[in-house]
């Protein structure tokens, strides 16, 4: 089963949002990182560079496939988590912590709006697993 | 009634050309609003296509590719380096929440093993499909896309005979994969800088099964009816649409005709995804 945290925001199109203050940090939802399976690569966007919601901000690919990273927020990109270049393999391990991806310095706190709670997540994947019976 | 799908020409075309039209069908094809797409191609001339995030210089040798007239080219889907000569490629295009592949990345594998299965078992062979892997990883083989079947791979007398990989966005996903028709393992090992005798002892092909050599309009039907029979669909001879040309175009002048792109992995000027 999934963990679906419940401090976080997330996106339809399976990453979350830790938001502090106008700082969000950004990463894959744990469902995400099973359905993807084992992790080999990732290409993330640069410190100083602009995501827009609903945008690509990157792209991922596991054993099984290529995808691209689509942000949940707009804004400039102030870090990027290097340590995961090295050992990918944490984003699987632990998704909400050490596996973050990006810290974005928000433009809008209201899109955060369009962002779903744990439970509306949660029932969100439940739906979509839901039609692979 | 069945449903219908669209079926694009089956031509043998330059490595640029065959990428660009995959990823054309494949980004416009939520906003044409097109059933799902279906393609058999081969590659003339021969060609090494290679992982989106391989690098380049660890995973072949340019300089025989060069020398041999083998074109190089970076795929937008995963996985490894291909040497494509004489095989049945196949790219299917398909929205990610349709209903035959429901939404999961393990089943569109399935499925469509399952309808190249058939095809095989209509040749008279008697194929398996894998659903664990068996890691190559650490291997002088590791970089060789054949060399490690991962899971829903297809194999015949226990060595592939058939490899896949696939890229997802923007509500779609890409499937492509190769069919082996025949293999030389020693121009093979030679651009992958991989040991010959792993290649034979990892891999087979339909000369080797069949006996024989076999035709690619033979084969394309045979693939065809597999298809058609599996998914109870049928499909319907059809070109690209004026969108798709355009942005296949633009994708062959920007990105797959492009070193660039192809040896660097850099398909916007400043982009990321910088390989060392």
């Amino acid at each position: 089963m999934s963990v679906f945290q419940e401090d976080l925001f997330y996106s339809r199109e399976h990453t979350w949002v830790r938001v502090d203050g106008n700082m969000a940090t950004v990463g894959v939802s744990d469902y995400a990182q099973e359905k993807l399976g084992e992790l080999y690569s990732i290409e993330l966007p640069g410190t100083d560079a602009e995501v827009e919601q609903d945008e690509p901000f990157g792209v991922i690919e596991s054993s099984k496939s290529v995808a691209e990273l689509i942000s949940p927020v707009s804004g400039e990109v102030i870090s990027v988590n290097e340590d995961i270049e090295d050992d990918i393999g944490v984003i699987n391990s632990d998704p909400y912590g050490a596996g973050w991806l990006i810290m974005v310095e928000l433009r809008d706190l209201d899109e955060l709006n369009n962002l779903l709670d744990a439970e509306e997540y949660r029932e969100y994947v439940g739906e979509e697993a839901g039609t692979e019976e | 009634m069945k449903t219908s799908w669209r079926l694009l020409p089956c031509r043998a075309l330059r490595a640029a050309e065959n990428m660009a039209i995959d990823e054309a069908v494949f980004r416009l094809s939520r906003r044409e609003a097109l059933p799902p797409t279906l393609r058999f191609f081969g590659w003339q001339p021969p060609a090494v296509s290679l992982g989106y995030f391989q690098k380049t210089s660890r995973e072949i040798d340019v300089e025989t590719c060069r020398r041999e007239g083998i074109d190089i080219v970076r795929r937008p889907t995963g996985g490894k380096a291909v040497l494509h000569e004489h095989e049945m490629t196949y790219s299917l295009v398909a929205a990610m929440d349709h209903p035959l592949f429901a939404g999961d990345i393990l089943e569109t594998y399935r499925v469509i093993s399952a309808c190249i299965v058939e095809a095989l078992k209509r040749l008279g062979l008697t194929p398996e499909m894998v659903s664990e892997g068996r890691s190559a990883a650490g291997t002088p083989l590791e970089a060789y896309c054949f060399a490690a079947p991962s899971k829903y791979e297809l194999l015949v007398g226990g060595r592939k005979i058939c490899g896949s990989a696939q890229v997802r966005a923007g509500g779609a996903f890409l499937q492509h994969g190769s069919l082996l028709i025949d293999v030389d393992p020693v121009r093979a090992a030679a651009v992958m800088r991989v040991p010959a005798a792993g290649i034979s002892g990892s891999t087979t092909t339909l000369r080797e099964q069949l006996g024989r050599v076999i035709g690619v309009d033979e084969l394309a039907r045979v693939l065809r009816g597999a298809f058609e029979d599996t998914l109870g669909i049928t499909l319907a001879e059809e070109g690209l649409t004026a969108a798709e040309e355009a942005l296949k175009e633009q994708l062959l002048a920007g990105k797959y005709g492009t070193d660039r792109w192809n040896l660097e992995g850099k398909s916007t000027p400043g982009g990321e995804g910088e390989p060392s």
